[in-house]
C-alpha cells in the first residue's frame, strides 16, 4: 500500500521543476465574451464532415495520402526527438503503421492527434521544427477522418456490452420504488469500485460473488415482509406530551416548594430550553423529562376497518398557552423508558410554530436516539433522515411528522432486561437545528404537543400490503389470485409481462411452500423473495433478438424503459413509461421526448444529479478528506455542486456555466464559507456572484478543491491531475515504471526544502514530459487554500498563481483558465461531457469504437447551443444509447 | 433477544427461504482448504473485562501483586498472580506492549466491543464495528465442521454498543450474539436435531432450483458475450447449491457421541467454580469432537454486574469489577490479583486438559494444534493500552513458547499508568511507545492458514513471535 504514495510524492517532486515563469500578458477579456468569442472556434460547427455511414463496403485506409503529405511533414518536424536517435515519451513516429484501420498504432496515433491539435507539439522551443499552420491542419484533418473511419469499422467489434448488474445504489431504489418503502434496504450489499472513468455503474466491473447473491435473497426477503402484514392491527405504544400539561405540573411543584416564598421568579436567559407561558411570559427550565404510554387502550381495529383511531385523528386540544420554547442547537430530551416495539415505523408527530417570523432565520427539527450502555459510554444517532423545517408561526402552528423504522436504527440492547442495570430506557431527542442568534429576539421553536406511536400504520392493511395482496374478486381461489398476484408482480420486477410458463414456475414453487405456512401471503411473500433474486431484476438485460423484421442491434422499446429509468431515476420503470413500451409506442414521435422530460421533472431524477455528479467529479474522495471539522460545511461542500448541476440542467443552460457562470448554488453555510452576504437557511439556491466574489461555476466548488488538498494546503498537482481527468477528459497516463523514488531516508534529501528537491529532480527527464502537461492546470487554482476558501496571500506572500502551459499558453490565475478554457477548449470540454454522461448512460465503458458516436453527439450538442437538457435528450435518442 | 441463545434468535430471525444459508455452519466454502482429514488448526480466544492488578514499583505489593512476569523473555519469573502457570511455562508465551491504537484514549469500559476487532468504536456517538478476528478464521474453516464459530459469553446475548457481552462481530461488523446457559450450548452442539433446518433447506433448494432454470433460460436468449456475464450469476447459485448440499450432509450427519461426566449443565454463575469450568469443559468437548474450530469466550462486561461479577467468588471475594476500584484499600492488590490469578488458574487447567489429550489424528497434543488465548483490553485502571495477554499452545502451527515478549519502547517495566485508581490515570498523557495488537493478529491468521496481510486497518505481522 505504501507505494502509490511514494510515486506520488516523487511526481511532486519532479514537477515544478517546468513550469516556465510567469509573464503577464494580455487585456482580458471578460468571461462571457470569451465564451461568445471560443464558440466561434468549434471544429464541430464547421461545415459538418461528410458523415461516416457504417456501410457494407468495408472502408480503406487512406495511406496514400500519408505517404504523399503527411509523412514527409512529420519526418522534417517530429523525427529528431520522436526517431531513431531519440525517442522522446517512448514515441518512434517513423515506426507507427499508417494504416488506421487494420494497424495496431491506433492508439498512439489519437495521442499524436491530440498533441498535435492542442498544439502542444512540437515544443515552442523547437523553433527548427515548427509546424506551418497549414502543415499542421492537414495532418489533423488526415488523422481526424482516418481516425473516424476506423472507430466504425471496430465498432462492430466493440468488446463492452451494457448488459449489467444494478449498482448497488440502483438495486436500492428499485427495491424502494417496486415496494413502496422509503428507507435504505441494501447496506449490507459490498460498495461498488469505480472505473477509470469514475463510474460505478460500469458493466465490466460490475461482479456477482456467492455472499453477494445471497445478500440479495435476503434483502429482498426481509424487505418484502416489512412491506407486508399479517394478521390483526396491532395495538401501538403511543405517548403524548402536552406542554400545558408540563407547565401546570411545573408550577404545581414551585407552588408547593414556595409556599411560604413570594419571591417574584428569576427571568430565565432565552437561549436554554423552557416552558414557557406565552401569555404571562412565566418559564420554567425544560430540557428532558421522562414520559410513560397512554394507559387508554385504544379500540383494536378489524383488518378491514377504515382507519380512525390512531394518532393521526386523535383529537388534540387547541394550542394552550404553555409551550416548550426550544431556541437554537437546543434539545428536548424524552425519556420513553423500555416500550417501544422492536420493530415498525415510530411515527413522531410535533405541534410548532415559530416564535418570530424573520424571514432571514430558519430553525427545523432533528431527531436523535440514545442509550447509556455502561456509565462512561452511550450511543446515540441522528435517526431522522433529513432536518424538517418550521415555517408556520406559533399563533397557527403546524405538525411536522417524522417516521423512524424501529428494526433498523441502534436500539438499546438492555431494554428487556429484569434488572435495572445497565439501564434499560431509549431516549428520543428533538433537536432545534437553526441559524438564529443574534438580534433582540433571536427565532425560536414552540412546540406545545408532541405525540409519538408506534408501530403506526395510515391504513391497515397498509398500501404496501395492498399493493402486492391487492383486493380481487378471485382471492378465495389461492390458484387463480396466486397466478393475478405474480402477473403484476413479475411485471414490475422484470420490467416486461410474465409468460404464463414462467408464472407456472412461480406457482409450482408456492404449491411446494403453500404446506409449510399457514397463511396464504406468508408463502406467496417467500415465492415473491425468489423472484427478486432473478437475474432479470438484478440484471439490466438486452435480449439477442430473433424476429428478422426487427434491427439485431436495436434494443426492444421495454429494454429502452429499463435503460431510461435506470439513467434518469437509477431505478426500474413506472407504470406509465411501462405501458407506452408494452404498447411499442415509447419510440413514436414526441412521445419519448415528452417522456424523458417527464421523468426529468419528477423528484426521482434528483437521484441522476446525485450519482452522476458524485461520480463524474469523484465526489467520493470527500469521505477520506479528514481536514473538514464542520459537519455542515463538509455536507453543504457535498450539496453544492449537486445543486449546481441541477440548476443547470432544470434551465437547460450551456453546459459552458460549469466552466463560468455569474450566479453560484449556495445555502447559508456555503454562502458564509465564500464570503457571500445575506444568504440565509440551509436550502440551496441560485445567487449572483460579483467578479470579486471569485466563485461561479462548478471548478471552483469548495468540496474539489478541498478534496484535492493535502489537508492542510493546497495540491496543485491534484487539482492539475483532476482537471484532466474529470473535465477535460485527457487523463494524464500513469507514472512510468523507472521513476526513481525519492530516497527520504537519505539525510542530504531531507535536509532540503521542498523548492530545492524539486530542483533537485528538475533533470529527470521521466517526469518533466508529464507534469508539464498536468501541474501548469493545477497552479491556476493556488488562489484557493485547501478548504476551498479564496485568498490573495500565503504565508504574507502573494499567491502565485500564474503559470504556463505546455504549449506555451499562459494562465493567469483562476481568471485566465477559465478564460483558456471558454476561448479554446470549448470544444475538448463538450465532447468530455458527452463523452462522460453517455458513459453513465449506457453503464460502460467507452472504447475507440464509440468515438465516431461521440464525435457526431458532440456535433448535435453544439449545434444545439450547448444545453445540459438538450444533451440528455440527444443521448437518449443516440445510436449508442439504443443499441446492445 | 439478549438471553435468547445464538442459535434460537438466529433460527427466529431466518425463517424461510433466505435462511439457512446463513446458520453458522454454512458460511463461505473456500476451495482448496483443508479437508477433514487433516489436523484440525484451533482458535480460542478468552477475554475478561476491567484489566488486572499494576501496583507500581514502590507499592509494597508490587513484589507479588503485579500481573506481569519480571526478567527476560526467557528467564522470566512468574509472579504469585500468574504462578499457576508454571506448569505450563514451556507452553506459553506472555505479551506486553500491545494495544490497539484507536482504543487508546478511550475509557476503559468500552474496552470488550474492540479487543478482537481493532476497530474505532470510540466512547459515544454513532457507532460502527468491524469483523473480529474468530470470525475471519471461521469464514476460513467453517465449512469443515457443524458450526463455523461457537461464540460464548457469561452474561450471553450482544450486549450494547460499547458494553459488548460477545466478542465475535460479523463482516459488517455486527455483534453475533453469545451463548451462556451450559444446557443450550450442549444441546446445540450434541442434541440438535435439525428437523427445521432441513425444512428450511428443502424451501431454499426448491427456490435455487428454480432460479437455475429461470436464467438458463434467459441466458439462450442473449449474445454469447453477456452469456459469459451471466455466468458469474449463475456460477453464484451453483455454489449456494453446494453450500446446501454440504448443510444437508451436516443435517444427516449425527451429532457426536461425547463422554458428559465433567459436564454440570445447569451450573449457574454464582456457583462461580463449577460455571466456569463446564463452560472451558464444553470448549473442549466443541473441540474434541470438531465440531467447530473457532471458538470466543467473554467473561462478563466491562463496568461490572450481571454474572460475570460473580466469578470471583470463586475466590471468595465480592464483586469483581469492584476489587479494580478497591486497589488502594488494605488488601486491595492483593484482592484483585488474586482474582486475576484464579482466571490464569482455569485458563490453565483447560490448557493443560488440551495437552493432556492426544490429536485425534494422531499429529501431537490437542494444545500443539490450537492457538489459546487469554486477555484483557485493559491494563491497569481503565486504562486501554499495555493489554495483559498470554498465549497458549500452537506449536504445530509455529508458535514457539516458554517466552516473555515484550514490545514497545519506554515500559520495559511495566509502570506505565500504573498505580491508577481515578480516570485522571486512563486519560493522561501517555509518552510510551506500544505496538499494535492487530499485527499479532495477522500473525495468527497466517499461521491458521488465512492468506492475509491486514487486520483491523494494520498490514504486516508482529516479529519475534
Amino acid at each position: 500500500m505504501n507505494h502509490p504514495k511514494i510515486t506520488f510524492l516523487l511526481l511532486l517532486v519532479c514537477s515544478a521543476g517546468t513550469i516556465p515563469v510567469a509573464n503577464a500578458q494580455e487585456a482580458a477579456i471578460p468571461l462571457e465574451a470569451a465564451k461568445a468569442q471560443g464558440r466561434l472556434k468549434s471544429r464541430f460547427l464547421k461545415e459538418p464532415g461528410p458523415a461516416v455511414k457504417a456501410t457494407d463496403d468495408t472502408p480503406k485506409a487512406n495511406v496514400a495520402f500519408f505517404q504523399e503529405s503527411v509523412g514527409p511533414i512529420l519526418k522534417k518536424c517530429c523525427l529528431a526527438c520522436h526517431g531513431p536517435e531519440k525517442s522522446e515519451g517512448r514515441l518512434r513516429i517513423d515506426q507507427l503503421n499508417p494504416d488506421l484501420l487494420t494497424g495496431p498504432d491506433v492508439e498512439r496515433w489519437r495521442e499524436v492527434f491530440n498533441a498535435l491539435s492542442k498544439s502542444e507539439m512540437p515544443p515552442e522551443d523547437a523553433p527548427d521544427f515548427a509546424l506551418a499552420d497549414a502543415d499542421r491542419g492537414r495532418i489533423v484533418d488526415w488523422l481526424s477522418e482516418e481516425l473516424n473511419t476506423a472507430s466504425v469499422v471496430r465498432r462492430s467489434s466493440k468488446q463492452h456490452s451494457s448488459f449489467r448488474r444494478l449498482t448497488k445504489y440502483e438495486y436500492n431504489y428499485a427495491l424502494q420504488d417496486l415496494l413502496g418503502l422509503p428507507w435504505s434496504l441494501a447496506n449490507s450489499l459490498p460498495p461498488e469500485t469505480a472505473s477509470e472513468d469514475g463510474f460505478k455503474n460500469s458493466s465490466e466491473l460490475l461482479q456477482m460473488s456467492v455472499m453477494q447473491f445471497e445478500s440479495y435473497r435476503e434483502i429482498g426477503l426481509k424487505a418484502l415482509k416489512r412491506a407486508t402484514v399479517i394478521g390483526e392491527r396491532p395495538q401501538p405504544v403511543t405517548y403524548i406530551i402536552s406542554m400545558q400539561d408540563e407547565m401546570e405540573k411545573a408550577i404545581a411543584k414551585a407552588d408547593a416548594k414556595d409556599a411560604d416564598k413570594s419571591q417574584k421568579k428569576p427571568k430565565r436567559p432565552r437561549s436554554q430550553a423552557q416552558l414557557l407561558n406565552r401569555e404571562t411570559g412565566e418559564s420554567f427550565p425544560f430540557a428532558e423529562v421522562k414520559i410513560m404510554p397512554r394507559s387508554e387502550v385504544l379500540p383494536v381495529q378489524g383488518a378491514n376497518d377504515q382507519p380512525t383511531q390512531d394518532i393521526a385523528s386523535t383529537p388534540i386540544t387547541p394550542p394552550g398557552s404553555g409551550v416548550l420554547a426550544l431556541p437554537r442547537s437546543n434539545e428536548l430530551k424524552l425519556d420513553l423508558d423500555r416500550f417501544l416495539p422492536d420493530e415498525g415505523t415510530m411515527r413522531v408527530r410535533i405541534r410548532a410554530g415559530r416564535s418570530t417570523m424573520n424571514p432571514d432565520e430558519y430553525a427545523s427539527l432533528r431527531l436523535i436516539f440514545s442509550a447509556h450502555t455502561s456509565n462512561n459510554a452511550n450511543f446515540s444517532q441522528v435517526v431522522s433522515e433529513r432536518d424538517i423545517p418550521v415555517t408556520a408561526s406559533a399563533d397557527d402552528p403546524q405538525f411536522i411528522h417524522f417516521d423512524i423504522p424501529l428494526g433498523d436504527i441502534q436500539r438499546n440492547p438492555f431494554r428487556k432486561l429484569t434488572t435495572t442495570f445497565p439501564r434499560r430506557d431509549e431516549f428520543l431527542h428533538i433537536h432545534n437545528v437553526s441559524n438564529a442568534s443574534g438580534g433582540e429576539e433571536p427565532l425560536q421553536v414552540l412546540i406545545d404537543t408532541i405525540e409519538i406511536s408506534a408501530p403506526f400504520y395510515e391504513q391497515w392493511p397498509p398500501k404496501t400490503h395492498t399493493d402486492i395482496f391487492f383486493e380481487s374478486d378471485n382471492k378465495a381461489d389461492e390458484q387463480i389470485y396466486g397466478r393475478e398476484i405474480l402477473n403484476q408482480f413479475l411485471r414490475r420486477v422484470w420490467r416486461r409481462p410474465a409468460s404464463s410458463q414462467e408464472v407456472d414456475q412461480f406457482m409450482a414453487l408456492f404449491a411446494k411452500y403453500r404446506p409449510g405456512f399457514s397463511t396464504f401471503e406468508e408463502a406467496m411473500v417467500e415465492v415473491l423473495a425468489t423472484a427478486l433474486a432473478t437475474p432479470e431484476f438484478l440484471y439490466l438485460t438486452q435480449r439477442a433478438t430473433t424476429d428478422e423484421t426487427k434491427s439485431p442491434t436495436k434494443i426492444s422499446e421495454l429494454e429502452l424503459a429499463s435503460r431510461l429509468s435506470v439513467f434518469l431515476w437509477s431505478s426500474i420503470p413506472d407504470d406509465e413509461l411501462l405501458k407506452l413500451a408494452e404498447q411499442d409506442s415509447l419510440r413514436k414521435p414526441g412521445v419519448l421526448a415528452a417522456q424523458v422530460n417527464r421523468m426529468l421533472a419528477d423528484t426521482r431524477a434528483r437521484r441522476f444529479s446525485q450519482n452522476f455528479v458524485e461520480q463524474w467529479l469523484g465526489l467520493d474522495r470527500m469521505s477520506s478528506v479528514t481536514h473538514v471539522t464542520d459537519d455542515s460545511l463538509r455536507e453543504a461542500m457535498l450539496l453544492e455542486p449537486v445543486a449546481y448541476f441541477d440548476e443547470v440542467l432544470t434551465h437547460n443552460h450551456s453546459v459552458m456555466e460549469f466552466i463560468h457562470s455569474d450566479y453560484a448554488l449556495v445555502n447559508e453555510r456555503m454562502a458564509r464559507h465564500y464570503g457571500i452576504p445575506k444568504v440565509f437557511g440551509p436550502q440551496f439556491r441560485k445567487v449572483e456572484v460579483t467578479p470579486q466574489m471569485n466563485r461561479g461555476g462548478l471548478l471552483t466548488s469548495a468540496a474539489i478543491m478541498t478534496m484535492n488538498s493535502d489537508g492542510k494546503d493546497s495540491h496543485p498537482l491534484k487539482r492539475g491531475v483532476w482537471m484532466l481527468k474529470r473535465i477535460l477528459d485527457d487523463p494524464p497516463p500513469p507514472p512510468p515504471p523507472n521513476v526513481p523514488e525519492v530516497d527520504l531516508t537519505d539525510p542530504e534529501i531531507l535536509k532540503m526544502t521542498l523548492k530545492e528537491r524539486i530542483a533537485n529532480h528538475r533533470n529527470k527527464p521521466a517526469c518533466i514530459s508529464c507534469h508539464s502537461r498536468i501541474d501548469p492546470w493545477g497552479i491556476a487554482f493556488e488562489n484557493y487554500d485547501a478548504l476551498g476558501a479564496f485568498r490573495t496571500q500565503i504565508k504574507n506572500q502573494p499567491v502565485d498563481a500564474t503559470s504556463v502551459l505546455f504549449n506555451r499558453q499562459t494562465l493567469a490565475g483562476i481568471d485566465g483558465l477559465k478564460r483558456y478554457l471558454l476561448t479554446d477548449r470549448q470544444d475538448q470540454f463538450a465532447r468530455a461531457i458527452v463523452h462522460k454522461l453517455t458513459a453513465y448512460a449506457v453503464g460502460r465503458p467507452l472504447s475507440f469504437g464509440d468515438r465516431a458516436d461521440i464525435d457526431n453527439l458532440t456535433g448535435q450538442f453544439r449545434r444545439r447551443d450547448d444545453g445540459l437538457g438538450d444533451l440528455v435528450h440527444l443521448i437518449v435518442n443516440s445510436n449508442l444509447f439504443n443499441s446492445k | 433477544m439478549n438471553n435468547k441463545s445464538f442459535f434460537l434468535s438466529r433460527r427466529a430471525f431466518l425463517q424461510g427461504t433466505g435462511v439457512a444459508l446463513a446458520l453458522p455452519w454454512f458460511e463461505t466454502f473456500v476451495a482448496g482448504s483443508p479437508g477433514k482429514d487433516e489436523t484440525p488448526k484451533r482458535f480460542v480466544s478468552i477475554y475478561h473485562p476491567d484489566g488486572v492488578g499494576l501496583p507500581l514499583k514502590s507499592d509494597p505489593a508490587w513484589e507479588d501483586w503485579s500481573w506481569f512476569p519480571r526478567g527476560g523473555e526467557s528467564d522470566f519469573k512468574l509472579t504469585k498472580v500468574l504462578d499457576v502457570l508454571e506448569p505450563l511455562r514451556n507452553d506459553i508465551t506472555i505479551y506486553s506492549g500491545l494495544s490497539h491504537p484507536a482504543a487508546r484514549n478511550v475509557h476503559g469500559h468500552s474496552n470488550a466491543d474492540q479487543y478482537l476487532t481493532g476497530a474505532p468504536v470510540g466512547g459515544h456517538g454513532p457507532y460502527q464495528n468491524s469483523i473480529s478476528l474468530d470470525q475471519v478464521y471461521a469464514e476460513h474453516a467453517g465449512d469443515f465442521t457443524r458450526h463455523s464459530s461457537l461464540v460464548l459469553s457469561t452474561n450471553g446475548g450482544v450486549g450494547g454498543p460499547r458494553g459488548a457481552q460477545t466478542q465475535s462481530f460479523n463482516r459488517e461488523g455486527r455483534p453475533i450474539p453469545a451463548m451462556n446457559k451450559p444446557k443450550q450450548i450442549f444441546d446445540m452442539l450434541f442434541v440438535t436435531s435439525g428437523k427445521d433446518a432441513a425444512e428450511r433447506l428443502a424451501r431454499s433448494k426448491s427456490a435455487l432450483d428454480l432460479l437455475i432454470e429461470n436464467t438458463r433460460s434467459l441466458s439462450r436468449q442473449l449474445s454469447s458475450r453477456d452469456q459469459e456475464t451471466l455466468k458469474q450469476y449463475l456460477d453464484a447459485v451453483r455454489d449456494t447449491e453446494l453450500k446446501l448440499a454440504k448443510a444437508q450432509k451436516w443435517i444427516d450427519t449425527p451429532v457426536p457421541q461425547v463422554d458428559t461426566k465433567n459436564l454440570h449443565l445447569d451450573a449457574e454463575p454464582k456457583e462461580a467454580r463449577l460455571y466456569f469450568q463446564t463452560m472451558y469443559e464444553l470448549i473442549y468437548l466443541s473441540f474434541l469432537s470438531d465440531s467447530t474450530r473457532a471458538v470466543t469466550f467473554q467473561l462478563g462486561r466491562e463496568n461490572g454486574e450481571g454474572p460475570h461479577d460473580l466469578l470471583s467468588l470463586a475466590v471468595g471475594l465480592g464483586g469483581a469489577h469492584g476489587l479494580t476500584h478497591e486497589v488502594k484499600k488494605p488488601g486491595g492488590w492483593q484482592n484483585l490479583g488474586t482474582y486475576n490469578r484464579y482466571q490464569a488458574e482455569e485458563f490453565g487447567r483447560f490448557a493443560q486438559r488440551l495437552k493432556d489429550t492426544p490429536e485425534p489424528t494422531g499429529k501431537g497434543n490437542m494444545l500443539d494444534n490450537t492457538f489459546a488465548m487469554h486477555g484483557s483490553a485493559s491494563s491497569s485502571f481503565h486504562l486501554s493500552r499495555n493489554y495483559p495477554i498470554i498465549s497458549a499452545g500452537g506449536k504445530n502451527l509455529g508458535f514457539t513458547n516458554g517466552r516473555y515478549l515484550k514490545f514497545g519502547k519506554g515500559n520495559e517495566d511495566n509502570q506505565a499508568g500504573a498505580g491508577i485508581d481515578t480516570d485522571a490515570g486512563w486519560t493522561a498523557k501517555m509518552e510510551v511507545e506500544e505496538l499494535a495488537l492487530s499485527k499479532l493478529f495477522v500473525t495468527i491468521l497466517q499461521r491458521l492458514g488465512v492468506e492475509t496481510d491486514s487486520f483491523g486497518g494494520q498490514t504486516g505481522t508482529l516479529g519475534r513471535v
